[in-house]
């Protein structure tokens, strides 16, 4: 009997565990594109007053993504002329997100204070959308694949026996 | 030395490193598709694998592009960075480095908006000759006071170099000094620090242009000496009113000698009105010779 609680309660954990492996999936793209948002916000704040380098601006932020961290150390080795260009990394991101962040990349620093700014919004506007859709299936998905992971571990570990 | 070799493509780099006397090179002049040169010892060469060389055809020839890459590594790719100095003629670099830039102009409605299709640069290296100044420190300072003096060159014979060394003299006297450094090359201030020995007692603002400085400077930084380099004849007025605030102006202007600066209507109108009492003529290279002539304008 204790085996076959045994076997039922492994099954369960390796659904829920799963489920939690799609729902860190989730997340960490809508850590990432939070992250995105933050470093274009900081970006059209020092570029309205300041106007540092793009290197030394992003260089300074705090990450909580470790591919966004990876993604501006590339950029960085491109502005301090380590590389002739940007080589973006593309990590776990989704297409879509990845060809934006790579143009994003290429793009900045090419133009006037003003220009760059209207630019950086035009980023803002797209970069948001794609996070409050990947905040609606970390929020919402996340937790549906946790609890579709347990019922299905479940459900498969009584069939086993 | 650094920064120099951050902005040119490394095969440049290698025979600067290997060949060359970094001190002894003051310019480095980039054409897009034309051979490299680089002004040594006060005259020009052309860069070669082997170093320098008087024959063009074994020089490095400067690809398409180039002058926009060296611009770009310039701003660390931040264009917007430099945009109002780009249409100035100019990039400053951290270390004191000035870039000239041409390119094509953007005009509109009569109005320089941006440069782009950059053409050339030439690469201007900033050289720190401590005391190469003392002579002219104890002429210009006299009973306590400090003379009003204008440093005259042409271009490239060392008169950022003589005003940046006399700057130090006269702080490190205990003189308090606002220096007006629109360029970035006399203190080369970077992260809001001088990188170059400008003096202890040195307020530097940089990047602003002189007519603001002498404004904001005056009334708020209470200096005992304002100095400035390259005036032009329309900041002579702001000259005169330092003075006649009980402030010393030490100023730098481009003029092939003391005759040549006479030409310049502004610039004669303020010897006959007695702004300045020290003129120092600096001739170039090779015969780098200094000349001071007092208020009565004979040679000393």
């Amino acid at each position: 009997m204790s085996v076959k609680i045994m076997v039922v309660f492994l099954c369960a954990a390796i659904g829920t565990a799963g489920g939690y492996f799609v729902m860190c999936t989730y997340r960490r793209n809508f850590v990432y594109l939070d992250g995105v948002c933050k470093m274009i916000g900081e970006l059209k704040r020092n570029i309205a007053y300041r106007r540092d380098g793009v290197a030394s601006i992003i260089g300074t932020m705090s990450a909580e993504s470790v591919q966004l961290k990876k993604n501006i150390a590339e950029y960085i080795d491109y502005a301090v002329g380590k590389v002739d260009a940007p080589q973006i990394s593309r990590g776990f991101l989704p297409k879509e997100t990845y060809e934006r962040i790579t143009e994003l990349f290429r793009s900045i620093g090419r133009s006037d204070g003003s220009s760059q700014i209207d630019e950086l919004n035009m980023y803002e506007d797209a970069f948001s959308k794609l996070r409050e859709a990947a905040e609606i299936k970390y929020s919402k998905h996340g937790a549906v694949a946790v609890k579709l992971g347990f019922l299905l571990g479940l459900g498969v570990g009584i069939l086993t026996l | 030395m650094e920064e120099l070799y951050r902005l040119i493509p490394d095969k440049y780099v290698a025979p600067i490193r290997s060949r060359l006397f970094y001190e002894r090179i003051s310019e480095v002049r980039i054409i897009n598709g034309a051979p490299v040169r680089i002004c040594y010892d006060g005259a020009y060469y052309f860069l070669c694998k082997s170093g320098i060389t008087k024959d063009k055809s074994c020089a490095f020839v400067a690809e398409k592009n180039e002058a926009e890459s060296v611009v770009m590594r310039a701003c660390e790719h931040s264009l917007y960075t430099v945009t109002d100095t780009i249409k100035r003629g100019f990039v400053s670099v951290a270390g004191g480095l000035r870039i000239g830039v041409c390119g094509s102009g953007v005009m509109d409605g009569g109005e320089l908006t941006a440069v782009k299709d950059f053409s050339s640069v030439n690469i201007r290296l900033p050289h720190e000759v401590t005391d190469c100044a003392a002579g002219l420190f104890a002429k210009v300072i006299s009973g306590g006071s400090i003379k009003n003096t204008l440093i005259i060159s042409p271009p490239a014979a060392g008169k950022t170099t003589m005003l940046r060394d006399l700057c130090r003299l006269v702080s490190n006297h205990g003189y308090c000094v606002l220096l007006c450094d629109e360029k970035y090359e006399i203190a080369a201030v970077s992260g809001g620090q001088p990188t170059l020995d400008v003096g202890c007692c040195t307020d530097v603002i940089s990047g602003v242009d002189k007519r603001r400085v002498f404004e904001t400077g005056v009334a708020h930084m209470r200096p005992d000496v304002i100095m400035a380099d390259e005036l032009m004849g329309n900041d002579l007025n702001m000259i005169v009113r330092a003075s006649t605030c009980g402030i010393a102006v030490v100023a730098t202007v481009h003029a092939y000698d003391y005759d040549d600066m006479l030409k310049k209507p502004y610039f004669k109108q303020a010897v006959e009105n007695k702004v300045f009492t020290v003129f120092v003529t600096l001739s170039g290279a090779p015969r780098r010779t200094v000349t001071v002539r007092e208020g009565d304008g004979h040679e000393r």
